[in-house]
Parts: structure tokens; C-alpha cells; sequence
């Protein structure tokens, strides 16, 4: 990937090695960004050692072994500052920005607030502030409180505070992970600006299709070491997918299951939903899910997915309509009384909602099963373990022992446990909100077929994702939410992302 | 046999450095002060620190689910007046006054605080400072401020007296102990307050009954108020108005340095124990060898910070880390993206079979 002038590459990671304990994270990384203005993108599966390498640029983990240049000068980082100091800077995957601080402050926070001669002139902050944002080109307040920003604006001003320290290089790690496509489409606009003003970009995605969409050139990391890596041209998804996993004929593994569903007749659907109203949240949403089938919603962050999920489920209140679960009348105030009638749900912040991370395999996965039983009934092991057998067999879940802490597992594991809440409880009608937000390529087909599995069983899921093509992938019929109305129900066999992004952004028509 | 003892070790994990602590200032004690050793010696140790023990078992399972009752000193001292009130001017039998005392312990526990902080989602701090503090107005507007002397045959018993050779509140301190263990370890409500204490949202997604978890945990430790208040009367033999406001902070400092964390999800009664052996231990073994004694709140002072920052390598679920390489490396949070890159490499490795 040389600079055909013959140029030093503006940046060279070479030959990385670092070692925790006795795990190798990473064994033989290198990384070139050849000239100002590329967006590299870095790929992986978890553990794959990303998370070390970015580290190691950002100057917050020193390697074992190995060099980093800087057009051609060998450096050393052993603090984030030095690294800033070299013009290269990190956004982080999770916003570390004070919400209760104005967005100027946030951009120019600690010593980089102007200084006038009585203590901090804020006009001259402001003015600065302003002119970061306009050379990003967002329409954002200066003086507006950073909590009061939607998500993606939020991570454009962590992106204003990287560029103000005058970066060269940029790193995003996982930028997108928590933004809808529109979101994604101004953080790429962002990006594109940046590029023609020079500066570099380090994206890291699990997202193949953002890959193809932005990256100029790419470096596939597997266990540690890099296994491929050039101008995106010379990569199909097939490719990555291979390099990724490490064997041939991967990617045709982790392609999509072909499905094909159709309801049994006179059968009363397992999910019907009838005029629901969530006060504030959900206009009249009429839908049904059958036994076997799995139903999609697509829609744009605030168009009351996952409020949809949680009245559902008890854990928000309903308005005014109608549920039906295989024709009889349920009306739920609360988790507890959607579980007692075999309704299991995923939010889609696992670490938070989804699991509790301090706790046992067992204890997570047995949560919702031994909630009905008698508070101070003896626990015991033996009347769980058929139960947690039996899930992590047909969930696949790699751990050492079902009596680890959950918070140590991947997050592909983490999620299948989450999951296997449900399956533990033989739940017929499955609410799920983002299944495979945050786990790698591999996990996420895994957990696609896992999903497919338990339709085929005969479950009804009904499945939310900011991801129209996962929604392709995996559903047999696509809803969409504009502002609390179901505007349109897709065929999957018909749908592109081009006819649901359309959707999604409310056009009805053509 | 040996994997009895494998298991009892591993269920220790939580408060090593505690454990270590204690066995070793024992040792010294034993070593150093000849009357330490003696039969009355450690009798008189652990009776003094009897009312702690129970209070802080209590306190374990409000810490577990992640607050303190700060009220839980105000409590001995009401349900103290309320044993001085019913012993001297009424002619209810003495038993059912100690029945009732955990029954007002109880209820304080459940129907104040539990329901304040359970049902309505008030911050614990807020709720039991506010206990505390109208409880003690109470105390005192009851007993009139005047101390009560309290001459009854069943509390002296519960107090001072001895049972097959050894001081009752020794006998209720095991006892309190056993029971808590097993409605820790070996119930359904056990594991919903780790469950409640490790993350309330995922908890309630999964049927658990927060609330009452919760409304459980306080009224526990309420019981153990009411109970380690009939024992701090038939120590002294009298009801005084003095609210030990140092109570509940004493017990929060043997349940964080047995190991329970603050912010809830872990830990447990064992490690608690050994904070309040810990405690009573210092104090014993200073007092006989003439130093002061509040030299003992200076060093349990030092030593929970030390305990504390110990955990925080250990981290929660985490596995087995090295200290001193954790203590070398102490910068700014970099560790956590590490770590976790670290442990999914090491998942990564199992993929492969």
C-alpha cells in the first residue's frame, strides 16, 4: 500500500505484539494509513485484538513489541497526550461527554477552555467551539446543553473535540453502533468532510455494508495478527468474511437461512394487536404475528420501536386497544404478567437490562424460570440444572462453566444467555429489541439461526432492529414505524434497504 | 472431605484480604497478650461486639441490594424504650416483648424504609436519614430523656446471662448468623437480592418481584435492630434515650470490608462476620495491651480503605487478577477496554473446538 511517490505512509503500526498474562492479544500487528485524507477501516471478530491496537495508536496501552511511525519518524506513546499531541485522537465506542455541560464546553473541556484575563473568557470559548462545529458543517448551538442532543448529534461533538486538538488521525471505534442508518448517513457526510480537509480517519465496524460504503482501505484483523490488508477495491464480502473466520467458503456458512413461512389455517395468530395506543408513544398499531413466524419493525430512532416491545411486555403503560395471545384477551401491567403468559423480552441494552453481569450463567439464564416459585423455597442446583443444561446445548454457549460470571463471556455469548432466559421458559411469543447489537459477524449469523430455530419450534417472534438489512436477512415480514404509526408491511422476499429506508423515512409512495 | 474444604475456600473469595487480616492480628494478639487466649477473654470479645454482629449481618442484605439503613441505630434505641415501657409499667409477659421489639424492628423496616425506598424508588440515603432522624426525636419525646432501669429475669438472659455454659448473645449471634447464611445462599429471595442489587432493570424484565425484594431486605435488617436491641438492654440493664448514631456507620464498615460491595450485586454474610471479628478483635486486643482503644476506629479506618481499593482489582466478577502487577499499572480507566479484549481472546481460543 505504498504511496506511489514513494513516500513515507502517514502512519505505520508495525509488527505490534502485547500480552496479557497469558492470553496474546496481540501477535503481529501491523496497520499503515498511506497518505492525509483515507478512511482505513479496521474489521474483526471480537478478540481479534482491535480493541488493543487502537489502545496502542491512542497511546493508552504500551505494546510489548513493535513500531509506530509517523510519516516515516519512529514515536512512542505512553499517555493518551502524547498520542493527541501527535495529532492523533479517539472517539470512543461508549459518549464520554458531560451532559450537563454546554456543547462548547464539552468540545474545548479541561485545559483547553480560552483563558481571558479574568479566568475564562466564554465569548472567545464559544467563538471556538462555533468554529469547529462549522468546519464540520453541523447545524449544532454551541450553548445547548449536551444531554438535550439526540445520540448521533452527540457523538458529532466528541468528533468536534477530537478535531480541536487539531488531529491528523481520527479514530472511530464503532461510531455507528448506536445510530440509526440516517444517523449513519450524517456521520458519514462528517466523515467525508473530513477527508477533503485531510484528515484521516480509523473506522472500526462490525457492519460490513458501512465498510463498502466509506473505506478507502482496509486491514482484517484475526487472532492478533493482520491477515489481509489493502486498498477496499481488492475485497469482496466474501473475502472479509473468510480472513475474518480464518477458512474458506466461511461466508457461505453465515449467509442467511432460506426460509419460508406460511400460517396454519384457521389458526388464531399467537400475537394479534388490535388499535394500541402507548400514550405519547404508539398511534393505533394493528398487527399480527403467527406461530412460526417472525415479524420485523423497522423505523427511525424515536418512531417507537421499542416502546412498541415494552407495552407489550407490561414494562410500559398502554393507552387504550387490544392484545390477543392465540385469541384470548391479555392486557399486562407489568413483566411479571407477560411472563406468565410465555412472553420473553430482549432489550436491547443487554449490560444493562438484559443481564446481570456480576451473576452466574446459571443465575441469569434460571432468573425469569424460578421467579414463580416460593421466595423462601431452598434453592437448589439440581432442580435448575436439567434446565441450563439444556439451554447452553442448544444455545451453543462457550463458557467454561455454567457458574461464571456473565460479564466475562463475549458479547456474542453474553447476548445468547439474554436470550436463553427466554428459551428456558419455553416462551411462545418472543419480543426482541437490537438481538445482535454489539457482537461480531460470526455471532450474529449464529444467533440469526438460533432465532430461526425457535420459529421453527413454533414461536412467534417479533423482532426490532435499526438495521434494515438485518431486518431483510432474518424476517419473514417487515413493519414500519413512522411516528408511532404502522405506515407499511413489507414482504422480506420484496423488501431492499433502498424500499425501507424510503419507508422508514415516511414516504408512503413510490 | 477435601472438596468440603475447597468449596468453604472458594466461597471466601470475596474477603481474602479481610480473612487474612483477622487470622493474622489474632495471631499477633495470641502471641503478644497472654490473657488474650483466655476462655473469658474471647467471650467478653465477642459479646461486646454482639449488637454490631447481628446489626450487620442485617445490614448485608440492604447492602446487597445496593443502600444502608442508616435508621438502624435509632431502631435499637426505640425498641430499648419500648422494652423499658413495657417491662416497668405493663404486665405483658417479657417474651412477647422481645417478640414484639422484631416485630417493630420489622416494621419499620418494611413499611418506612422498604416501602419508601422499594415501592416509591426514593434514594436510600434520603429515606433512612430522614428514619434516623425522626426515630430519634421519637426516642427521645418518649423516654422523656430519662434513663430506664430495666431488671427483667428473659432480657438479662437475652443480654448478659449464659446458656449451656456460654453467654446467650453469643448463642444469637451464631444463630442469626446460620439463618442468614441460609436464607442468603439457599433460598429463592437470596439470589433475587443479588439479582435486585447487580441490576434492578434486568431483574424486574425477568419477573422478579423488586419491590418486595427490597421491602425484605429492610425489614431484615429492621428485625435485626429490634433484636440487637434487646440485647444492648440486657447487657447494661437499663433503656436509655442515646441513639448510637456510630451503629449503622459501624456496621457499613464491617460489611464493606467483609467484602460486600456498596454498590450492591455481591458479597455476603461471611465475609461480614469476619469485618465485625475484625473490628471486635482490634478493640479487645488493644484495650489489653493499655493502648487506647480509638486506636481501633483509626486503624479500621485505613484498613477499609485498603479492603476497598483491594476489590477494586479483584473486580466484580472479573476472575482472579494480580494485585501488586494491578497496583503497578494504576492509570486512568484504559483497563477496561483491555480487560475485556483480553477475556473475549481468551473466548475466542475455546471457538476454535
Amino acid at each position: 500500500m505504498n504511496d506511489p511517490t514513494g513516500a513515507a505512509p502517514l502512519l505505520e503500526l508495525r509488527d505490534l505484539t502485547k500480552r496479557y498474562g497469558g492470553i496474546h492479544a496481540l501477535r503481529g500487528a501491523s496497520l499503515t494509513i498511506s497518505r492525509p485524507g483515507v478512511v482505513h477501516g479496521l474489521i474483526g471478530e471480537n478478540g481479534s485484538g482491535k480493541s488493543t491496537m487502537l489502545g496502542i495508536l491512542s497511546g493508552q496501552v504500551e505494546p510489548d513489541s513493535g513500531s509506530i511511525g509517523i510519516g516515516g519518524e519512529p514515536v512512542q506513546f505512553h499517555r493518551p497526550l502524547e498520542a493527541i499531541a501527535q495529532g492523533i485522537a479517539m472517539v470512543s465506542q461508549e459518549t464520554a461527554l458531560a451532559p450537563a455541560l454546554t456543547v462548547a464546553e464539552n468540545i474545548l473541556l479541561g485545559s483547553r477552555l480560552v483563558g481571558g484575563r479574568f479566568g475564562i473568557d466564554w465569548s472567545a470559548t464559544r467563538a471556538r467551539a462555533a468554529e469547529v462545529l462549522d468546519r464540520l458543517r453541523l447545524p449544532i448551538d454551541p450553548e445547548q446543553l449536551t444531554g438535550s442532543l439526540s445520540p448521533d448529534r452527540q457523538q458529532m461533538v466528541e468528533i468536534a473535540r477530537a478535531l480541536s486538538m487539531d488531529a491528523r488521525v481520527l479514530i472511530l471505534d464503532e461510531p455507528t453502533s448506536s445510530l440509526t442508518d440516517d444517523q449513519v448517513g450524517v456521520l458519514f457526510r462528517t466523515i467525508e468532510t473530513l477527508k477533503a480537509q485531510g484528515v484521516s480517519v480509523v473506522f472500526v465496524s462490525h457492519r460490513l455494508g458501512e465498510m463498502f460504503a466509506i473505506v478507502d482501505e482496509l486491514t482484517v484483523l484475526r487472532d492478533g495478527r493482520t491477515v489481509a490488508e489493502g486498498p477496499m477495491a481488492e475485497f469482496d464480502v466474501h473475502r472479509i468474511v473468510d480472513e475474518m473466520v480464518g477458512r474458506q467458503g466461511a461466508w457461505a456458512e453465515h449467509a442467511g437461512l432460506e426460509r419460508d413461512f406460511s400460517r396454519a389455517a384457521g389458526e388464531p395468530p399467537a400475537l394479534a394487536v388490535e388499535g394500541l395506543e402507548v400514550p405519547g408513544v404508539i398511534r393505533g398499531a394493528s398487527f399480527e404475528v403467527g406461530r412460526g413466524e417472525i415479524v420485523g419493525i423497522a423505523g427511525l430512532v424515536g418512531s417507537g420501536r421499542s416502546e412498541l416491545l415494552e407495552a407489550i411486555f407490561g414494562a410500559r403503560a398502554i393507552g387504550a386497544g387490544e392484545i390477543l395471545l392465540a385469541g384470548s384477551p391479555y392486557r399486562p401491567k407489568q413483566p411479571r404478567a407477560a411472563i406468565t403468559r410465555r412472553i420473553g423480552y430482549l432489550p436491547p441494552d443487554r449490560k444493562v437490562r438484559g443481564l446481570v453481569l456480576g451473576r452466574s450463567v446459571r443465575d441469569n439464564l434460571t432468573m425469569a424460570v424460578t421467579a414463580f416459585l416460593w421466595r423462601l423455597l431452598p434453592y437448589r442446583k439440581s432442580r435448575t440444572a436439567p434446565i441450563v443444561d439444556r439451554v447452553m446445548r442448544t444455545m451453543r454457549v462457550r463458557a467454561a462453566s455454567p457458574d461464571v460470571a456473565v460479564g466475562t463471556l463475549s458479547g456474542g455469548n453474553q447476548q445468547k444467555v439474554a436470550l436463553g432466559k427466554w428459551l428456558a421458559v419455553d416462551s411462545e411469543v418472543l419480543l426482541l429489541d437490537e438481538p445482535t447489537r454489539g457482537v461480531d459477524v460470526a455471532a450474529k449469523a449464529e444467533i440469526h439461526g438460533l432465532l430461526h430455530e425457535a420459529a421453527e419450534r413454533g414461536a412467534a417472534l417479533l423482532v426490532s432492529s435499526s438495521e434494515n438489512e438485518e431486518l431483510i436477512e432474518l424476517c419473514d415480514r417487515i413493519l414500519v414505524l413512522f411516528r408511532g404509526e404502522i405506515i407499511a408491511s413489507v414482504e422480506s422476499k420484496e423488501a431492499t434497504e433502498a424500499i425501507l429506508g424510503r419507508y422508514t423515512g415516511g414516504h408512503t409512495t413510490g | 472431605m477435601s472438596d468440603f474444604w475447597r468449596r468453604l475456600w472458594g466461597s471466601t473469595r470475596h474477603f481474602r484480604p479481610a480473612l487474612v487480616l483477622v487470622i493474622v492480628l489474632f495471631a499477633v494478639f495470641a502471641a503478644t497478650q497472654p490473657a488474650f487466649l483466655g476462655t473469658r477473654n474471647l467471650q467478653n470479645m465477642l459479646t461486646a461486639v454482639a449488637v454490631l454482629w447481628v446489626v450487620s449481618i442485617g445490614m448485608t442484605f440492604v447492602t446487597i441490594t445496593g443502600g444502608i439503613d442508616l435508621s438502624a441505630g435509632a431502631t435499637v434505641a426505640l425498641v430499648g424504650i419500648f422494652i423499658g415501657k413495657m417491662v416497668n409499667y405493663t404486665p405483658v409477659p417479657s417474651w412477647v416483648t422481645i417478640i414484639l421489639c422484631v416485630v417493630i424492628g420489622v416494621a419499620i423496616g418494611a413499611l418506612i424504609n422498604g416501602a419508601l425506598i422499594g415501592r416509591l424508588g426514593m434514594s436510600f440515603f434520603v429515606v433512612t436519614l430522614a428514619t434516623m432522624t425522626a426515630l430519634t426525636g421519637v426516642v427521645n419525646l418518649w423516654s422523656n430523656s430519662q434513663t430506664d432501669t430495666v431488671a427483667d429475669a428473659a432480657i438479662a438472659w437475652v443480654g448478659v446471662d449464659r446458656t449451656l455454659g456460654m453467654p446467650t448473645p453469643i448463642w444469637i449471634m451464631i444463630v442469626v448468623f446460620l439463618v442468614a447464611l441460609f436464607v442468603q445462599n439457599r433460598t429463592h429471595f437470596g439470589r433475587d437480592m443479588y439479582a435486585v442489587g447487580g441490576s434492578i432493570a434486568a431483574a424486574r424484565l425477568s419477573g422478579i418481584r423488586v419491590e418486595r425484594t427490597v421491602m425484605a431486605a429492610y425489614a431484615i435488617v429492621g428485625g435485626c435492630a429490634g433484636l440487637a436491641g434487646v440485647i444492648a438492654v440486657g447487657r447494661i440493664g437499663a433503656a436509655t434515650p442515646q441513639v448510637d448514631g456510630d451503629l449503622p456507620l459501624q456496621a457499613a464498615a464491617a460489611v464493606l470490608l467483609g467484602g460486600t460491595a456498596l454498590m450492591g450485586g455481591s458479597g455476603g454474610v461471611g465475609g461480614t462476620a469476619v469485618g465485625v471479628l475484625f473490628i471486635g478483635i482490634l478493640q479487645n486486643g488493644l484495650s489489653i495491651s493499655g493502648v487506647q482503644s480509638y486506636w481501633q476506629q483509626v486503624v479500621t479506618g485505613v484498613i477499609l480503605v485498603a479492603a476497598v481499593l483491594g476489590e477494586r482489582f479483584n473486580g466484580r466478577g472479573r476472575g482472579r487478577r494480580r494485585w501488586f502487577g494491578e497496583l503497578a499499572r494504576m492509570r486512568p480507566r484504559a483497563g477496561d477496554a483491555e480487560q475485556e479484549e483480553a477475556e473475549s481472546a481468551e473466548s475466542v481460543g475455546t471457538k476454535a473446538d
